[in-house]
Order: structure tokens, then C-alpha cells, then sequence
């Protein structure tokens, strides 16, 4: 909906997503703030906004998948530890700079994730999730089995670095991440309005219907898986060099979960509801993370480390809640917000 | 040969385990067309609940069996009035992802309750191995074996010859032509969730039967969800069939591939079959192969 008096007056401002100068002043100055952050950022927050802006960009992806194009995928955790696994390999093993590393690593994420997504040709809806549960659990079995991801001990990446800088504390990789995260980020919104992100669109509404119209079902489907696993694998590649160590305890089962569990309190299909989901499931965890010594004193019964547990619950509590009263996410409520302070004194 | 044979029988019982904790997805699958990954907290807290009352009250068998199974159709019959209730209407995907959340805050509880560590039941059934020339097969995995097979028969003939059934088959169909048959689709819902729960609580305890009550054990949910599907999710027989298979080819496999791949085939062989299964026959080995209308 268009703020009052606001009229599209060429073809170009009507293609445009920021619209107002009032936006374009709102965009910049967040910009500007994000990359001046860890001047006055404390190490535990910009460490935590780093973990945020990875899970954005593994969110993405999920949501181009799932979201848009209407596939429920459980194996993004796995896309992402392929991702982090060729980045380290490509580093550590054959001596590519991090900068070569990073796109390559997308691209092996992608590839895999095309051979990932064929069953999405033959099935759909609750088979496919099972599918990429299926898929999920074989290739960690195969990360696990292999010599050259280092079996259960892991890789140890290397920080980037460029021209004899290196991107060794959390502060440095903050740059990094956040412009790759605004980049992706861009380049989702874009997508999501092409043909390609119509086709998906048709596809999740219904795909016979969709073919009926002309969408090549097969092209668009495989796409879609492979735009999701690129993503997955440039935030696996971040995520290994950040935190220099790379195993399959950071890529489980619940890791997948996780992201679909985000983009159902965010919002399936919309952008903005993978950082509403993203924010909304970290900063709850963390809550839990600090209320759960307190908690733990206060009942004897939970034991001394009740942190884990609690969070798996109130995950999946607020999981039930959102599913049950706001099946649209909150994406939906910041609709409703920004449509009634456009409108302010009227109701509609 | 007679290792063959041994690991087979081996694979026998443990598929039978599968098979029980599919049949309990496939009940649900059959009357309300939700596919469950919840089934695994039920299958874990049947567990739970029996040895809370043999192995932490100290009550003689039946008198745990009981109240076990009473409080695990509780839950079950609590998932249904508060969770997935409100969902009837909407997509089905909504369903089955309102299960994934069940299974994750159940899982919490399931954690907190064990704090890492493992509970095993006492022992309740006739322990030691009956040898068939050359071949032992442990009694009390015989015994439950033969139950699952007795379960699946009895839950076969309940769809089958009484009312009940009749009007669960009927609400699976179509929920409103059931309505205005006189069947209350509500009740339906309320009395297959306690049965399915009831079907999961047995097949928890024979797993604990096996193996130790630990944080890993909700996850033979996700085995059951693996042979339900193969099997076809509204197939009984389907259930029994790829159960049974399904532990055979892991444990066979296992016993001859692990030398070559180096350990671990266990783990993965159950998602392989899933895949394959997937892309050849999508709607299972005995499902009913439904026709889409746009």
C-alpha cells in the first residue's frame, strides 16, 4: 500500500522498491549505522549479530525454496555444511584465497542441492520434506565417511584475509558478512519479483495449474533448489571461516528445523519475514540462555544446565502459538502496522 | 549362511519395532490424513511413563502397563484437542509442520526430564535365547515380536468389522459426507489419536525392551515416519511389510558393508531406501495412488 499522496508517475517509480525520499533516507542511515556498528558494538553483540546475518542468509535461501516456490525443505543444514566443508577444503587443501573459496563453495552447494532437489520433481508437499530429511541425514553420513573433510575431528579454516589483512576477530569478518548479507539479501527481493519468482510463486499455489500456464515445473523447481543451496553454501562458507572450525555438530537435523521454524514465525513468503523469524527465534533463545540459571535455582526439579532443553521447548511452544494464532508470521503483522500509520487518522 | 540367517532374524525383531511405530503413524495418516512426526515423543514418553511406574515405583507389570498407557493417550489426546484441532481447515502442510513442533517441545521436556542420562527398564519378560540349530533368537525380542504381529492384527480387524473402524474409514474418505452419515468426525479424530498413542506406547516400551531410554530415542520416530511412507502411508500392511524388511536390509547391510565403507551404514541405509523408494514409487510400496485435480 502507498503512503497517502504518493502516486506512481512513471514506469520506473512504479518498478521501484523504494519509492519515498523518506525510505531512501531510512536505507541509508541504517546502512551507514550497520557498517559503523562495531565502533561502539560490544564483542557479545556484534559476535551475536554475526551468527544473526548468517542464519539471514541461510533463511533466504529457505524461503526462496520454501517460501516462494512452495517446497518444504529440511536439508539446509546439510547445504550449509557442504558450503563450509568445500570452502575449507578449498582453502586448507589446494590454497584458494577465501575470495575465490566463497562463491565456489555457493556453487557446490547449489549443484549438490540440484541432485538434492530432483525428488521435488516426482513429489511434493510432506514427501519432500521427508525427502530432504532423507537427503540431509546421507550427506552429513558422507562428510562423516570421507578422508578429505577430516571425518569426525573436522577442518580448521583459515580467516580471510586481503592484500595482507586479516579478517581474523569477530569485529573484521562484521564487514564481510554484513555486506555479503545486504548483497544476498538485495538479490532476494529482486528475484522474488522476476519471472523466475513469479514462477515459483505459481508453482506453490498450484504447480499442475502453474505447468497449465506455461511454467516449465522442472527448470523452475531445480532453480529454486539450486538459488536455496547457493545460499546455504556462501552462509556455511561465512560460518567456517568466522568461527575457524568446521564439524557436523554445527550442522544437525535441528539446525534445519530451526530455519523452517523461522520462516513459519517470520512469515512464509516475504522477504522481511526471514529477519522477523531470524530475530525473533536468536533473541528468544537467548533469553532462555540467561533465564535459565535463574530458573534452574528457582526449581531444583530442572537440574543444574537446563538451558538446552528449555530452549528446544519454548522453541517449540512459540512454534505451536504462531501456527495456531498467526499462520502468516509476523510479516503479516507489520503489514497490518505500516497499512494503519499510512492511514493514521482513518481506519482504512 | 547361518550368519545370514542370524543377522536377519536380528534385523526381524528390530523391524518389528519399526513397524509398530509406523503402524501408529499410518493409524493416524488413516482417519485424518495428518502425517505425524510427533509419534516419536509418544513412542519416548510410553517408554517413559512404564518405566516411571516398574522401574521407579517398583509396580508389578500389569499394574504399570496400565496407567502407562493411559497417560500416553493423554497426550495423544491432548495433541489433538489443542494443537490440531484448530488447524482442521487448513493446509495439511500446516498439520504435519504443527507436528514437527510438537515433536521439538516434547523433545525439551523429553531432555530436562533425563538430564543425559539413560534409564533402562527392569527386566519383565522371560529372559535368555531360544536356539534353533544354530541360530539364537533372544525370547523376550521373540515375545514382543509376536506382539507387534498380534497388534497389527487386532488393529487390522478394529478398521475393518467394527463400527468404529467403519467410521474412521469413512471420515478418512471425506469428512464432511461422513458428517451427514451421522458420524461425529470430532470423536473420530479424538479416538484415533488415543488408539494410535496406545499403538506407540507398546511400541515404546518393546524398544526400551532393547535399548536404553536416552535422548536419542524420540528419533525412531523419524524411522517410523521412514517406513510408513515406504510402505504407503495409509497401509497397514504396508506398515508391517517395509517394517520388517527395513530392520532386515539395515542389519544385513550393516553386517556386510561396514568392513567395506568403514562402520556406519546402519545410520544411513534407512534414508537410502527412503530416497529410492521416493523416486520410484512416490506414494509407497502399498499405498493408494491418489489422482490430483487442479
Amino acid at each position: 500500500m502507498r503512503p497517502c499522496g504518493v502516486f506512481d508517475k512513471s514506469y520506473a517509480l512504479d518498478l521501484a522498491i523504494i519509492r519515498t525520499w523518506q525510505h531512501w533516507v531510512i536505507l541509508i542511515s541504517a546502512l551507514i549505522l550497520l557498517f559503523f556498528f562495531p565502533l561502539f558494538g560490544s564483542y557479545y553483540i556484534i559476535s551475536f549479530m554475526n551468527y544473526l546475518a548468517i542464519s539471514v542468509i541461510v533463511g533466504l535461501g529457505l524461503q526462496i525454496v520454501s517460501g516462494y516456490c512452495g517446497q518444504i525443505s529440511f536439508g539446509q543444514a546439510a547445504f550449509m555444511a557442504i558450503g563450509a566443508y568445500t570452502s575449507a577444503i578449498l582453502t586448507i587443501k589446494f590454497g584458494f584465497s577465501f575470495w575465490i573459496a566463497l562463491p565456489l563453495s555457493g556453487i557446490m552447494a547449489g549443484a549438490v542441492g540440484i541432485i538434492g532437489g530432483a525428488p521435488s520433481l516426482r513429489i511434493k508437499g510432506m514427501y519432500l520434506a521427508m525427502a530432504t530429511i532423507a537427503i540431509h541425514f546421507v550427506v552429513i553420513w558422507l562428510i562423516l565417511h570421507m578422508e578429505i573433510t577430516g571425518s569426525f575431528k573436522g577442518l580448521f579454516p583459515p580467516p580471510p584475509s586481503l592484500g595482507g589483512f586479516e579478517f581474523d576477530t569477530d569485529e573484521r569478518m562484521f564487514y564481510i558478512i554484513m555486506t555479503v548479507m545486504v548483497i544476498m539479501t538485495y538479490a532476494a527481493r529482486n528475484l522474488v519479483r522476476s519471472k523466475a519468482g513469479r514462477a515459483f510463486v505459481a508453482i506453490r499455489d498450484n504447480d499442475l495449474a502453474g505447468e497449465v500456464m506455461g511454467v516449465n515445473l522442472y527448470y523452475y523447481k531445480l532453480l529454486a533448489f539450486f538459488i536455496s543451496c547457493f545460499y546455504a553454501g556462501i552462509a556455511g562458507s561465512l560460518w567456517g571461516h568466522l568461527i575457524t572450525v568446521v564439524n557436523t555438530e554445527q550442522f544437525t537435523l535441528f539446525h534445519a528445523l530451526e530455519y523452517i521454524g523461522m520462516l513459519i514465525i517470520g512469515g512464509m513468503g516475504s522477504i522481511p519475514g526471514v529477519f522477523f523469524g531470524v530475530l525473533f527465534i536468536r533473541i528468544l533463545n537467548e533469553l532462555v540462555m540467561f533465564a535459565s540459571p535463574v530458573l534452574a535455582k528457582a526449581v531444583p526439579w530442572l537440574g543444574t544446565s537446563p538451558a538446552a532443553a528449555l530452549g528446544l521447548s519454548a522453541f517449540g511452544l512459540a512454534l505451536i502459538i504462531f501456527l495456531i494464532f498467526e499462520p502468516r508470521g509476523l510479516a503479516h503483522r507489520w503489514e497490518i502496522f505500516k497499512a494503519s500509520y499510512r492511514l493514521y487518522p482513518f481506519a482504512h | 549362511m547361518t550368519g545370514f540367517l542370524q543377522q536377519a532374524i536380528t534385523g526381524l525383531m528390530i523391524g518389528s519395532l519399526y513397524a509398530l511405530v509406523a503402524a501408529s503413524i499410518v493409524l493416524v495418516y488413516k482417519a485424518t490424513h495428518v502425517v505425524s512426526l510427533a509419534h516419536g515423543q509418544l513412542v519416548a514418553f510410553g517408554a517413559l511413563f512404564f518405566w516411571l511406574f516398574l522401574g521407579g515405583l517398583g509396580l508389578p507389570f500389569w499394574m504399570g502397563l496400565i496407567p502407562a498407557f493411559f497417560l500416553t493417550a493423554l497426550i495423544g489426546l491432548l495433541i489433538e484437542r489443542l494443537t490440531l484441532r484448530p488447524l482442521i481447515g487448513q493446509p495439511l502442510i500446516a498439520a504435519f509442520l504443527m507436528t514437527f513442533a510438537i515433536f521439538i517441545a516434547l523433545e525439551g521436556v523429553f531432555v530436562l526430564y533425563l538430564k543425559g542420562q539413560t534409564r533402562a527398564l527392569p527386566t519383565f519378560l522371560p529372559e535368555g535365547n531360544l536356539d534353533i540349530s544354530g541360530l539364537s533368537i533372544p525370547i523376550n525380542q521373540l515375545i514382543s515380536f509376536f506382539v507387534a504381529i498380534l497388534l497389527f492384527a487386532a488393529v487390522s480387524l478394529i478398521f475393518k468389522y467394527t463400527k468404529l473402524g467403519l467410521g474412521m474409514r469413512a471420515t478418512a474418505e471425506d469428512h464432511r459426507l461422513a458428517q451427514s452419515t451421522g458420524i461425529t468426525v470430532r470423536n473420530i479424530f479424538s479416538y484415533i489419536w488415543i488408539l494410535s498413542a496406545v499403538v506407540a506406547a507398546i511400541a515404546g516400551i518393546a524398544t526400551a525392551n532393547v535399548m536404553d531410554i536416552y535422548y536419542m530415542l524420540p528419533y525412531i520416530g523419524i524411522n517410523g515416519l521412514i517406513v510408513a511412507i515406504c510402505g504407503g502411508l495409509d497401509s497397514l500392511l504396508g506398515a508391517l511389510v517395509v517394517g520388517l524388511l527395513l530392520g532386515v536390509v539395515e542389519n544385513v547391510g550393516a553386517a556386510y558393508l561396514d568392513p567395506i565403507v568403514g562402520g556406519g551404514v546402519k545410520d544411513v541405509v534407512g534414508y537410502v531406501v527412503l530416497l529410492l523408494v521416493l523416486l520410484i514409487k512416490p506414494y509407497g510400496l502399498f499405498g493408494l495412488v491418489r489422482i490430483e485435480r487442479i
